[in-house]
């Protein structure tokens, strides 16, 4: 068996790391004690993980442990390998980013010794979560990696909208706790154990309680992976927090949600139906909604907060193929189901990372992201631009990137026509369809991004940009824009990361010859890279030496850049078709008279409707309380009826309990 | 193998051409005009390439670049498309996906050159393709996903040559018929969606984009229009020919002769029918969509409970 001592020192360097990184003073210093911890921790980490993704053996230990917890087991099987196999490294690019990004704060004397820390807890939660067997271990790295992201969401606490941003949160993803826990509690009441193994052996027979306690975990770790309609704390969050925490909260943390998904999964052993459609459904509605919030976003983070919804969503829909081809027997639906949503989820932290850390130094460039008030930035600031470019057609889903692959083999699922009936092959193509929608608006909303942010002219003629971003805040983008050109052109290497965890799934002896149906793409996509790179060079060449004049403006002359476009025209037609699911605030003075004496204004706002409504029913439901509590003391009556229903719910539980 | 191959690049390569100089012909004819020669495209195309091209100051590479993505795309899209109603240049599993994908990298690619100009016309013509595609994909895919499994393959070509069988089966291909009409009429911007005549920049989609464009760009940005005509059009024609599938002679010029008649049919439509109101286009649109749902539910009523 292999020895899983790497992985055991990991945990203790990075804490050490974290202490040191508290305790010096110089900003510098903690930097370098917070990467080199992380990069031997990755690199420890990797040793005993790249043997497993191989089809190694997995990495097992079982440490005695006080009451209550008694044994902690360490297994690393394929699938932990996989997620740890890219969240530690990407954790490092981003503390990398993070020395760049920070810089200007730490010029004013700031000190980012806490904040070094927190990147080094997240890594010791990834540790924890992904290798752990025991349910209290396992809600205890859960609870660091969400304390974690809270205190580093809320970097500029100064802010009180800021502050906002992260309560919000912080009180999402406890609510996601909560329900956690109740899964658990449910669970250990039924096995009388806290490990993962006796928790499957339960969730693997067919009782009543199977289908509620995979109704909590989805519910809890829907939250973690801001699934729509759970999404609401997501986009105050991405926006408030620096670029380089959006992107590991929105590329890495968050999959922890979907790696908790993926592992009960295999626990509980093969699914019924209306579990795949239930997932299927959710991943679905969370694509539609996620990207249809895109489309009408002023602020660029708000934008990619929301596009993570949307592409959890897809791996969910790949994953609900997975659970209906495992529930029908065939094995090629399965197959590409899975297959398709952990390469969609490995390609998503590929490039919204490289998103968010490209909106970061529009950030530090101009020290905004409004989109309204962007423009031209290609000019000033041409890495970047390219980069996002990138990223932009990646997360579009368009060949020859990365997202084109994962996305192809979810369609190859969901358009196989294998289904039993008739019906469920209709549900599925639907499902297809609603894909390819999501596709068609991800583009709208990516070229509303793109060209409103790098292309054209400043829409705020006063914009100020600094100078280019530094090598430490390129760096990391750089290799995220690799890996998303490489998996764009060689799938294999996306492939053989996650080889090793379809092998986990019972069906999944048929895996290869599946994937083997992609090769063709693979080469077309390689010969569209290599044109474009032609085409690119050609349009490069083109521009040496050529004329220039201004733009047509149709015989008009005096053009000024208020001109252009804007973020809201360009998003208004479709935000108009869709008016029932976005709806639009609209404030508009108009001018009076015939000779008006004030100037008129038109004010539109898309607030979130998930959450708007929320809102309202929390505030009615309080209402609603204050007003029965009120009347309850007033008139006996009321009294009377409450204490009978807490007396029926009482009795209830205890009923339920005494069950066991 | 080889043989067919070589026809369809042939095909590709003149095609286009006489496809676009069709449409031109029957539309001077209907409006009583003689009308440019058959061929008008490729002398364009001459006196294009060798003017040279003129950039706005605005501008960035993206605008210098986006005509050849344009132009690759619809050739990338030819390559998978069945030309000649049989075997394609090359041929996989889920190729349609392929195609739509790549045209919808070709629509990024002049949107953003449109967003680049910095004019407000551009941006109107890329919003504008940019909503209507968003409508627009979920068609197609509604007619690929009922044409696939109503004949049980995965790749465009074979999925076009249905077995017509019966009530439900012919229900599909009418209805696979109507929408790839609409898809085609819009993703060609062909009236009642697109004027491409039109002299006015605020009714257009597509010419608006292309308005700063010059010399060889716009050059790339017409002979990609016509790739993805002809393209469309093919994509009708195999689905109406009869012998679609074999690799004969026969086959082949009966396909090209339907390719012939679509560009007439589209021709025709053009002069008669006057430009949709944009708000209606959307709703134009859906009356694809619809025709999707119906061949959808009737494919599923073939396949029935079939494994």
């Amino acid at each position: 068996m292999p020895s899983p001592l790497p992985l055991l020192v990991a945990v203790p360097i990075l804490l050490i790391g974290a202490a040191l990184s508290l305790a010096l003073r110089a900003n510098r210093s903690s930097a370098g004690i917070s990467i080199a911890s992380q990069a031997v921790a990755t690199a420890l980490v990797l040793a005993n993980v790249v043997p497993v993704l191989r089809g190694g053996k997995p990495v097992e230990i079982v440490w005695a442990w006080p009451a209550p917890i008694e044994r902690i087991p360490f297994r690393v099987d394929a699938l932990g390998a996989f997620f740890l196999s890219w969240s530690l490294p990407m954790t490092l690019l981003g503390t990398v980013y993070a020395t760049g990004y920070l810089k200007p704060y730490f010029d004013r004397g700031r000190h980012g010794g806490p904040h070094y820390a927190l990147l080094n807890m997240v890594s010791v939660s990834f540790v924890l979560i992904y290798s752990v067997q025991n349910a209290l271990v396992f809600l205890l790295g859960w609870e660091i990696a969400a304390v974690a992201a809270w205190l580093l969401v809320i970097w500029d606490y100064r802010n009180q909208k800021i502050r906002f941003a992260g309560f919000n949160y912080l009180v999402s993803t406890h609510v996601g706790l909560f329900v956690l826990v109740a899964a658990f509690m449910l669970l250990h009441s039924k096995t009388d154990a806290m490990d993962f193994r006796s928790f499957g052996e339960f969730l693997s027979k067919p009782t009543p309680a199977r289908g509620a306690i995979f109704m909590l975990l989805g519910v809890s770790f829907a939250l973690k992976s801001a699934f729509f309609p759970f999404h609401t704390w997501l986009p105050r969050a991405h926006s408030a927090a620096p670029a380089h925490v959006s992107a590991l909260m929105s590329g890495v943390i968050h999959k922890a949600g979907l790696f908790a998904f993926l592992r009960f999964t295999l626990l509980a052993g093969r699914p019924d139906e209306w579990m795949g459609w239930t997932v299927l459904t959710f991943g679905a509605l969370s694509a539609f909604f996620g990207v249809l919030y895109t489309s009408t976003q002023r602020d660029l983070k708000r934008l990619l907060g929301y596009s993570s919804t949307e592409n959890v969503g897809i791996a969910a829909m790949g994953f609900g193929v997975g659970y209906l081809g495992w529930s029908w027997d065939i094995p090629s639906l399965a197959v590409a189901g899975f297959a398709g949503g952990m390469l969609h989820l490995l390609n998503h932290a590929f490039f919204k990372c490289l998103l968010f850390y490209a909106a970061g130094s529009v950030y530090r460039a101009t020290h905004t992201v409004d989109v309204e008030r962007l423009g031209g930035l290609a000019k000033r600031l041409p890495r970047t631009a390219a980069l996002f470019l990138v990223a932009a057609l990646a997360i579009s889903a368009l060949p020859p990137f990365n997202g084109f692959v994962s996305e192809l083999i979810i369609y190859s699922g969901l358009l196989s026509g294998r289904a039993p009936s008739g019906r469920s092959n209709i549900a599925l193509i639907t499902a297809a369809v609603m894909l390819a929608f999501v596709g068609a608006v991800s583009v709208l909303s990516m070229t509303r991004a793109f060209g409103l942010t790098f292309l054209g002219n400043a829409r705020e003629p006063g914009l100020h940009v600094n100078e280019e971003e530094p090598v430490s805040m390129l760096g990391p983008m750089w290799l995220h824009a690799f890996g998303v050109v490489v998996i764009g052109l060689a799938p294999g290497a996306g492939v053989a990361m996650i080889s090793a965890a379809l092998d986990l799934f019972p069906f999944a002896s048929s895996s290869s010859p599946v994937l083997d149906a992609f090769v063709p793409v693979v080469w077309a996509s390689r010969a569209l890279a290599l044109a474009l790179l032609v085409a690119c060079g050609v349009g490069l060449r083109r521009g040496i030496k050529a004329r220039r004049s201004v733009t047509w403006g149709c015989g008009y002359t005096a053009i000024s850049p208020r001109m252009q476009y804007t973020g809201s025209a360009f998003a208004e037609h479709f935000a108009r078709i869709f008016e029932s699911f976005l709806p639009v605030l609209r404030r508009v003075r108009a001018p009076e008279g015939v000779f008006p004496q004030r100037a008129g204004h038109v004010g539109t706002h898309h607030a979130d409707p998930v959450e708007r409504r929320m809102f309202e029913v929390l505030g009615q439901g309080e209402k609603f309380v204050a007003q029965a509590s009120g009347r309850i003391s007033e008139q006996p009556r009321f009294a009377f009826a409450a204490g009978l229903i807490a007396i029926a719910v009482i009795g209830l539980i205890a009923y339920g309990a005494s069950d066991r | 193998m080889m043989p067919v191959r070589l026809a369809n690049l042939a095909a590709l390569l003149v095609m286009p051409l006489v496809l676009t100089g069709v449409i031109n012909r029957v539309k001077s004819l209907w409006s009583g005009r003689k009308g440019p020669p058959l061929f008008q495209l490729a002398f364009d195309v001459v006196r294009l390439l060798r003017k040279s091209s003129v950039y706005s100051s605005t501008t960035t590479p993206v605008f210098r670049i986006a005509p050849y993505v344009l132009l690759l795309t619809a050739a990338g899209s030819a390559c998978v498309a069945p030309l000649l109603g049989s075997t394609p240049f090359v041929s996989f599993p889920f190729d349609f996906v392929w195609l739509a994908y790549v045209w919808g990298l070709g629509r990024m690619a002049i949107m953003l050159a449109a967003l680049d100009t910095g004019s407000s016309f551009g941006g109107m013509g890329a919003a504008r393709e940019a909503t209507f595609s968003t409508l627009l994909e979920p068609a197609l895919f509604f007619i690929v996903g009922a044409l696939s499994l109503l004949t049980g393959k995965h790749t465009l070509h074979e999925a076009l040559n249905p077995h017509l069988d019966g009530g439900p089966a012919f229900v599909v291909w009418v209805a696979a018929l109507v929408a790839l009409t609409i898809v085609l009429q819009v993703e060609t911007a062909r009236m009642p969606v697109d004027d491409p005549a039109t002299h006015l920049e605020l009714t257009m989609v597509h010419e608006v984009m292309v308005l700063d464009h010059s010399g060889p760009d716009l050059a790339a940005i017409q002979v990609a229009s016509a790739i993805k005509f002809f393209v469309g059009a093919s994509i009708i024609a195999t689905l109406l020919n009869p012998w679609a599938g074999s690799e004969t002679l026969a086959a082949a010029s009966l396909n090209v002769a339907i390719c012939v008649f679509v560009a007439i049919l589209i021709g025709t439509v053009e002069s008669l029918i006057a430009r949709l109101k944009l708000r209606a286009v959307p709703q134009y649109i859906v009356v694809a969509i619809a025709s999707g749902v119906v061949a959808l539910l009737a494919a599923a009523w073939r396949a029935g409970g079939a494994p």
